[in-house]
């Protein structure tokens, strides 16, 4: 079994996050955060906190550049527009004056009227054949309504950076899981040409999305540097983390399914509200109507979706965006139809299995994958037994098959390889699976392979660690590049397009045994069998690692995360991990990852898929579905906490 | 968080000498640092009591001592607790998380804060901290009180208190006027306009340890308690049960809530169902339904109360079960 190559050094703690450049004459950086869901800035005064001890510098809108941010707004606005937008920043000799001094700059707010229902912005709509004719052939239509909350990362690690300036180039020791998304976002925001800017993130502890797009905090760093003229490490709190570092949106969706008595699907409808927050990122638009038209064989769906632009934080990507909120929907759906149709649950989602995807017009590179994952789940939970407490969930992804561009070269001298990438570890093992990949084609054993990867300098460009991406979208380069550095010591590779006339996707299968108790409302999660399609497995130590902390995450998701905010003051009150309940070690059951290896030649020349988005996908719908069969209380909104299953 | 000064007083007459309501005895931390840090409390001095006050368990024949500085981490683990006070050991196994356990003491424990959300935010204005209204009261109260709630509908945090009191605690403490000792149902009390905090503890007082009386034996005892996620959170609702059996009949029982009122709320009504009575399934609902007659819920909290009656009944099977083994 080959471990991952960094877990002693992060367990004995030698491992290097963002917050740990610990340079010489570095300063702490700290932001002002709006104390109102919606004002008008009318005067800040910052002279107070500048006079104070060991403030080295301070920004606000009056002192640094009208750098646009989020289309329509600036890096330190004039109007804030949620509690926990930016208003201000210093740098100071420690991260306590730094604190103390936040408090000593002046701002009158001028408060506007703010809203939290929320502004419809124009919807996203996709339609195939014809809804009306749907809905006339069917002779089964459920009808029903499902919501989802507000989830939030909450990563280890908070977002930060560390930044300075090394003559007119800057470097910034980011938290990231896409250093050249973040080099070019910063050098366009600051002017500076991008082979002057230089993002490095050695290790990160967990992003899950909201570290995929550049958020103000690195430029501000870098202003603040500038402005010092000495290195500035800014970290978010967990206060601001959970305020104002993006969040999985809440949902509303509406929808009909039709089916004839065989079950066979004749319309899918659903209408979609998602609460976007009071920007738009550019990592928030999750496709959450994408799972309604590819999972299931249907001639007639109408899917459309409509973002509410409130005066919240903004929502981002989170772990398989979109496909969360619709799966727990779309898979508690079908089980309610199979009982009106008197079907198995399971059967119904076979007899509407589909090889091609529909919304593409193209087959699959594996149209039989999810076929043999649910095959592996349902016969180790023996399906056809049914029994109480027992539920299930099927799901697709849109993404895992990989996003090139990327470049990567290997050298190859006295039996030793070193592999260069432009790719970041999130903190999956990709310097691990990466060796691995390496070492096979160079025919030497993976410890021989050095991985250097977190950095932009060598300009090798890797892609951003989302929709699964990265293994799938560097495997095949490394291969190839490997292979050549074999005959000649050094290589370069680019990583091929993927195939015009198939579609690659990810899909899996859960099921979850869990039992209830009516008088209390306590949930007691059994067992959660996963089987998912990644491809080939590279390394099923953290391809295992994976499906436990996806099925984690899901579990918070399903039982006991939620965002709360107060609707008369737009206050986020659980802006912390006392409140914000994350699932514990306690909270989690035996998780059986029953992959198997599936290598998917078509879809690159290595074979392999990514692993990091599909577990959280059909856990929620699972756990929903097996409480139903426990109760028979069909709850439609997450998270499903006691108040919801307790006995009046 | 503000600035403050720290001492650390070489008698407990200095350190009592140095408090008043500008000041803080600081033990373990794990609540009062919280509160400095967001602004709730502002201390202009910390006063160290830790080289002052007694820390550890001593079990003499009859009753227990726990020095106000015993960390909960201690109560869990001490013998005689586990085997004679099995309800207080239960508690602090389920309080908090083992790194708080192994840091806060006792007598910290029973000085804590509520965790309203509303209250611990620096940004919200509320009754408990000097404010005008409880935005909790028709806000997002799904964490909040249900019993005994009044101008505050927050309520205690603390899972040692009720066991304690199930047990007939008594404090010692130590003031100007030299050592005094106070029943611990009296040391709770409902904020008033006049204190608004759950505790009649004097600004230049401090707790010195808990006395718990004896008691026979075929004395049973449990902690059960409700939260969020299956540990490290504060209780949605808990109970602490004290049981004597004689025969089948009731003769003596203590049942004290947690999660559901200001302070630790003892359940005299559903008491006096029990005392004398035979011990049967619907004695028990009839008592879980005694302890809630009373209930007032909330917009989001109504839960609590089947909830508590469903602890209040589980506690008294359980306990009935162990006393006939």
């Amino acid at each position: 079994m080959i471990t991952r190559r960094e877990g002693r050094a992060k367990v004995t703690g030698a491992a290097r996050y963002a917050c740990d450049a610990r340079l010489p004459g570095l300063l702490f950086g700290r932001i002002l955060r709006s104390p109102y869901p919606h004002a008008r800035v009318a005067r800040i005064d910052t002279a107070r906190a500048a006079a104070l001890p060991g403030v080295r510098a301070v920004l606000s809108a009056s002192n640094s550049p009208a750098i646009e941010w989020q289309q329509s707004s600036r890096l330190f606005d004039a109007t804030v527009r949620y509690i926990g937008d930016e208003v201000a920043a210093l740098a100071a000799e420690s991260p306590e004056i730094a604190e103390d001094a936040l408090g000593l700059i002046d701002v009158r707010y001028e408060p506007l009227p703010f809203d939290l229902a929320g502004r419809r912005q124009k919807p996203k709509a996709e339609e195939r054949g014809s809804i009306a004719r749907g809905l006339r052939e069917a002779q089964e239509v459920l009808e029903a309504e499902y919501r989802t909350q507000t989830a939030l990362h909450n990563a280890l690690e908070a977002h930060g950076c560390t930044a300075l300036w090394q003559g007119d180039h800057l470097v910034v020791h980011e938290s990231t899981q896409g250093i050249f998304a973040v080099r070019d976002e910063v050098a366009h925001k600051l002017g500076l040409a991008k082979e002057r800017v230089r993002i490095i993130t050695e290790h990160m502890g967990g992003g899950f999305g909201a570290k995929q797009v550049a958020w103000k905090h690195s430029v501000i760093a870098a202003l603040l540097a500038r402005a010092a003229g000495r290195p500035v490490q800014l970290m978010l709190d967990r206060n601001a983390e959970n305020l104002a570092s993006g969040n999985r949106n809440a949902t509303v969706q509406k929808l009909r399914l039709g089916a004839r008595r065989d079950g066979t699907l004749t319309a899918i409808d659903v209408r979609i509200d998602l609460e976007q927050g009071a920007y738009s990122t550019g990592g928030e638009d999750s496709d959450v109507i994408g799972t309604y038209l590819t999972l299931y064989k249907c001639a007639n769906v109408r899917a459309e979706q409509t973002a509410l632009a409130t005066h919240l934080g903004p929502a981002v990507a989170f772990r398989a965006p979109g496909y969360a909120e619709g799966n727990f929907a779309l898979e508690s759906a079908i089980d309610e139809l199979a009982e009106r149709l008197g079907l198995d649950a399971v059967e119904l989602r076979l007899r509407n299995y589909t090889s091609e995807d529909q919304r593409e017009g193209k087959p699959f590179t594996s149209p039989d994958s999810l076929r043999r994952c649910i095959a592996r789940v349902t016969s180790a939970v023996d399906w056809p037994r049914r029994r109480p407490g027992l539920g299930f969930a099927a799901h697709d992804w849109a993404a895992g098959g990989g996003w090139p561009p990327a470049e990567v070269r290997v050298e190859f001298r006295d039996g030793r390889g070193r592999l260069t990438v432009g790719a970041q570890d999130i903190g999956t093992g990709s310097r691990t699976a990466l060796a691995q990949i390496a070492a096979e084609a160079l025919g030497i054993p993976a410890d021989a392979v050095e991985v250097a990867l977190g950095d932009t300098a060598p300009r090798l460009y890797g892609p951003t660690s989302s929709g699964s991406a990265t293994l799938a979208t560097l495997a095949p380069a490394v291969q190839q590049a490997a292979r050549a550095a074999r005959e000649r010591a050094s290589a370069a590779a680019k990583r091929g397009d993927n195939p015009k006339d198939r579609s690659i996707r990810t899909c899996g299968a859960q099921a979850v045994e869990l039992a209830v108790d009516r008088e209390t409302g306590e949930v007691l999660l059994q067992r959660v069998l996963a089987a998912h399609d990644s491809g080939r497995i590279v390394n099923p130590l953290l391809h295992e690692s994976q499906v436990i902390g996806g099925v984690t995450q899901a579990i918070g998701y399903a039982l006991s995360e939620q965002r709360v905010v107060d609707a008369r003051l737009g206050e986020v009150l659980n802006a912390n991990l006392e409140d914000y309940k994350v699932p514990t070690v306690a909270d989690i059951p035996q998780i059986v990852n029953l992959s198997e290896s599936m290598p998917d030649a078509e879809a690159n020349a290595s074979g392999v898929k990514g692993c990091g988005e599909p577990p959280i996908i059909p856990t929620a719908a699972a756990i929903a579905n097996a409480i139903y069969s426990a109760t028979g209380v069909r709850v439609r909104e997450l998270p499903i906490t006691r108040d919801k299953l307790i006995k009046p | 968080m503000r600035a403050f000064r720290y001492r650390v007083p070489t008698t407990i007459e200095q350190a009592v000498g140095a408090l008043s309501e500008r000041s803080r005895a600081l033990a373990g931390g794990t609540d009062l640092i919280t509160l400095m840090k967001a602004e709730i409390a502002a201390p202009e001095e910390l006063i160290n009591v830790k080289p002052l006050l007694p820390r550890g368990i001593e079990a003499p024949p009859a009753g227990l001592e726990i020095g106000a500085l015993t960390t909960l981490a201690e109560i869990e683990q001490h013998p005689v607790v586990r085997r004679r006070y099995a309800a207080l050991a239960e508690a602090a196994s389920l309080a908090a998380s083992p790194q708080i356990r192994n840091l806060a003491t006792v007598g910290g424990n029973l000085l804590q804060r509520p965790r309203c959300w509303y209250y611990r935010n620096s940004r919200i204005d509320c009754w408990l901290k000097g404010g005008g209204e409880c935005p909790a009261r028709d806000g997002e109260n799904r964490s909040h009180a249900i019993l005994g709630a009044g101008p505050c509908v927050a309520v205690h945090p603390s899972d040692v208190a009720p066991a304690l009191l199930a047990f007939d605690a008594a404090l010692r403490v130590h003031g100007r006027g030299g050592e005094r000792t106070v029943a611990l149902a009296d040391f709770f009390a409902l904020p008033s306009d006049q204190r608004r905090r759950e505790s009649t503890l004097g600004d230049d007082e401090l707790i010195l340890g808990l006395r718990l009386p004896p008691h026979p034996p075929e004395t049973v005892s449990t902690y059960l308690k409700a939260m969020d996620r299956k540990t490290w959170s504060f209780a949605l609702a808990g109970v602490a049960c004290v049981l004597r059996l004689s025969g089948r009949k009731v003769a003596h029982a203590r049942l004290v809530l947690s999660g559901v009122a200001p302070i630790p709320w003892r359940a005299e009504a559903a008491e006096r169902h029990l005392l004398g009575a035979e011990a049967s399934a619907d004695r028990f609902a009839a008592a879980a339904e005694a302890a809630v007659q009373d209930a007032m819920p909330l917009r989001h909290n109504s839960y609590k109360v089947p909830l508590l009656k469903a602890l209040i009944r589980n506690s008294l099977t359980a306990l009935t079960d162990l006393a006939c083994k």
